[in-house]
């Protein structure tokens, strides 16, 4: 089956792996957020990605890419930016709601780190989401 | 039915050319040029003309319009 796909659509599977294995844990299993653990996810899913990413250019012998990689790519990205949007909008609605009526007990020095977490699992649920779109996109009729 | 139908697989076969002898002289990959074939994917105008160069063959013998198709 993995010979038959694309070089960009087992590029897109390892992307998923690595987001998966590297900020599941975190988002699932995390007790305290911290500026380090973010750091270390960022310089761990940026090392894996070069791992996959090698071996599968050293694997795939045609590594061409054409209009309808390019044209799924752009489909993924959208799908990223309206769930980023998405995710803000209700973000900046949750936020509104615990200021206006006093629920969002933190303290001073946590409320940076309280909105890097909020914001970065922002970002890397977009990833996933517009990973996840143009693996769909290459089953699918477009 | 789709709106953009073709025979590029029976116009490739009659030229015993390969997917990947037609997507290599396009400059697509395989799985491109199976989704073609398939009604999965509709090529650029560009494309579309390479294809037809390639095959030798006028476009419209390449590819029809199907009003009435799912877009």
């Amino acid at each position: 089956m993995v010979a038959g796909l694309s070089y960009r659509e087992k590029s897109l599977y390892a992307s998923l792996v690595a987001e998966l294995v590297v900020y599941g844990p975190y988002f699932f299993f995390h007790q305290q957020n911290s500026v380090n653990k973010v750091a270390g996810m960022i310089v761990g899913i940026i090392a894996l990605q070069a791992v996959l990413q090698l071996i599968i250019a050293l694997w795939t012998r045609s590594r061409v890419t054409d209009e309808r990689d390019r044209l799924i790519e752009l489909r993924g990205y959208r799908a990223g930016y309206l769930t980023i949007a998405a995710l803000m909008v209700v973000g900046l609605g949750m936020l509104w709601f615990h200021a206006t009526f006093g629920h969002l007990h933190i303290e001073s020095r946590m409320v940076g780190l309280h909105f890097l977490s909020v914001f970065f699992g922002m970002l890397v649920i977009a990833d996933i989401v517009k990973t996840a779109a143009q693996i769909v996109a290459y089953r699918r009729s477009l | 039915m789709p709106a953009i139908r073709n025979q590029l697989k029976e116009l490739r076969a009659a030229r015993n050319m390969t997917q990947q002898e037609l997507a290599d002289r396009i400059g697509l990959t395989r799985q491109t040029v199976i989704a073609i074939e398939q009604d999965k994917y509709s090529p650029s105008l560009e494309t579309a003309f390479k294809v037809a160069l390639v095959l030798g063959v006028p476009l419209e013998h390449c590819f029809q319009y199907d009003p009435k198709g799912r877009r």
